[in-house]
């Protein structure tokens, strides 16, 4: 009988016990799901006491119930604005990977770019990379293409890093066996580093998608044109703070489905290229 | 296929490596010359430090000479070739494919049809007793089962001359005893001329027609001895006062040029 997670199987020694087996499986299963259902239950009911109790002004911090009028009232408003932030992070994601990779790529192969480039990397790594938004407006005007400009920027480095360390963190007893049976430095990449590196690349993927979402609300602040950030920012001169926490809440949902589908993507290919 | 002059499979002449230069040069092989014929089982036999896994390198084509050359067949070895079928101490089986697709990986990276040499994994790995594990992944398989895979793998695309660097090394001593029956099984059927590193000197004397045993760094070949017992060759003649003789001879021989130096001989 497995327990925890996994499939039901009750043992079935005994007749009557079974039932009581099944029940108690199928509640340890649930308490997974029920339990921070509860707690949030818990957090927000506290929260909109709190809010009624002390006359806290809507302004300073709208209850819960506020929050989820404003959701239904405001729901086409805030999707047209999602769907703005969501298709230029995407985008922004997609590029941020492909470059990422690529420079990962070049990083682990060529030893020249990377002596070259390295101590540029650690810099630019510990720069805060969000002091540098403006500039990006200054070079490429109030437009899509400084955002995605800007997200890529932020969002490339976990990608690249990640990327060149899964590839060069081989075991040379595989290269080693690659090379005896006569393969090429491609098929040793494809066949052999590849494989390896991609729980690597796949963390920072996961990384990236962050980056890339801080990277266009970032962009559509300061650029104040479309999008939750804009959204957000235009809420807070009207004071409709409730506003602005139901477009944090659709940014975190947004967000946590970019995630999810980078995980889905990831189990998948791990599933045929993990080592288990 | 070439006709050939002799019938030398493998042939080392002169072989010399250094390591670096100058004053802290380090001579892991000083002069080394030998000549395998084709269908012969060689060990090369010494203690860890020696330079036989150097030679076994120069010859898959994986290390240099710093003079000499290597031959196989007649052709100086300068990169690794499809004739050779090497085994390594750690079985180096890919995780995410199963034991099949492992044998069959080299026949993938050398662009022959997978459909013709299918039969012949199967084979092979059916020869090594795990038919009920062809579909199983490394991870589900013990040390000395994925050492048989890679033995398989070796032999997958028919090469001329087998490679083995300590291949049971890494395994327990009953396990390994096993392996060798199992390895001796499956060179009578595919006989291949084989070169085979070991530090011990019972697996040599069993498995091979022909022990060459290496001197202290910088190396040189001490010790040349043609084995005559006749095959098969059962594991109960491990027990054999003649078995025992030439064991005693052959660490004699280490004993000599070694010193007490060497610490892992049994």
């Amino acid at each position: 009988m497995k327990t925890g997670s996994g499939t039901i199987t009750p043992s079935v020694d005994r007749g009557l016990r079974y039932d009581l087996q099944i029940v108690l499986t199928v509640f340890r299963q649930a308490r997974v799901v029920v339990l921070p259902i509860i707690t949030t239950i818990i957090i927000l009911a506290i929260w909109e006491a709190g809010v009624r109790l002390f006359h806290v002004s809507p302004v300073v911090l709208p209850a819960p119930s506020l929050i989820g009028a404003n959701l239904v009232s405001n729901f086409g408003l805030l999707m047209h604005h999602a769907a703005q932030t969501t298709s230029e992070a995407a985008i922004g994601l997609c590029l941020a990977v492909s470059i990422g990779f690529c420079c990962g790529f070049a990083l682990a192969y060529s030893p020249m770019f990377r002596e070259a480039t390295y101590p540029h990397m650690v810099f630019f790594q510990l720069t805060p990379k969000v002091a540098l938004a403006p500039l990006f407006i200054m070079w490429l005007g109030v437009g899509a293409e400084s955002r995605l400009a800007f997200t890529v920027f932020i969002a490339f480095f976990p990608i690249l890093v990640s990327t060149a360390a899964g590839l060069t963190n081989v075991d040379e007893s595989y290269i080693r066996f690659s090379k005896a049976i006569t393969a090429s430095t491609w098929q040793t990449f494809l066949h052999i580093r590849l494989p390896f590196a991609l729980p690597h690349i796949f963390a920072g993927f996961k990384i990236g998608v962050t980056m890339s979402f801080i990277g266009i609300i970032v962009g559509e602040f300061i650029t104040s044109q479309a999008g939750l950030g804009y959204l957000i920012l235009f809420a807070s001169t009207r004071a409709a703070t409730a506003t602005i926490f139901a477009s944090i809440l659709v940014l975190g949902v947004i967000g946590m489905l970019f995630y999810a589908l980078v995980a889905l993507v990831e189990k998948l290919v791990l599933r045929r290229y993990g080592s288990r | 296929m070439s006709v050939q002059q002799t019938s030398e499979m493998v042939g080392v002449d002169g072989v010399r490596k250094v390591y670096g230069e100058g004053p802290h040069a380090l001579e892991a092989l000083r002069s080394v010359s030998f000549s395998v014929e084709t269908g012969q089982f060689v060990s090369i036999l010494g203690p860890s430090g020696c330079g036989k896994s150097t030679l076994l390198n120069m010859v898959a084509g994986l290390d240099h000479p710093s003079a000499g050359t290597v031959r196989i067949q007649n052709d100086p070895v300068v990169v690794p070739r499809r004739e050779i079928g090497i085994v390594f101490q750690d079985a180096v089986l890919l995780p995410w494919k199963t034991a099949l697709e492992n044998v069959l990986f080299p026949i993938r990276i050398m662009k022959l049809p997978l459909a013709d040499y299918e039969s012949r994994a199967r084979e092979l790995l059916e020869a090594v007793g795990l038919a009920a594990f062809m579909e199983h992944r490394p991870g589900q398989l013990s040390g000395g089962m994925r050492q048989r895979v890679a033995i398989c793998r070796g032999l997958v695309h028919d090469p001329e001359v087998l490679l083995m660097d300590e291949p049971f090394s890494a395994l327990d001593t009953i396990t390994r005893d096993q392996m060798n029956v199992m390895l001796m099984q499956i060179w009578e059927r595919f006989k291949r001329t084989a070169l085979f590193v070991t530090h011990s000197i019972r697996e040599a004397a069993y498995l091979s027609d022909r022990v060459i045993v290496m001197g202290r760094r910088p190396s040189q070949i001490v010790c040349d001895e043609i084995i005559r017992f006749p095959r098969p060759r059962p594991l109960s003649m491990m027990d054999s006062a003649e078995f025992n003789g030439l064991c005693a001879k052959l660490r004699a021989k280490i004993d000599e040029a070694h010193g007490f130096d060497s610490d892992d001989l049994h």
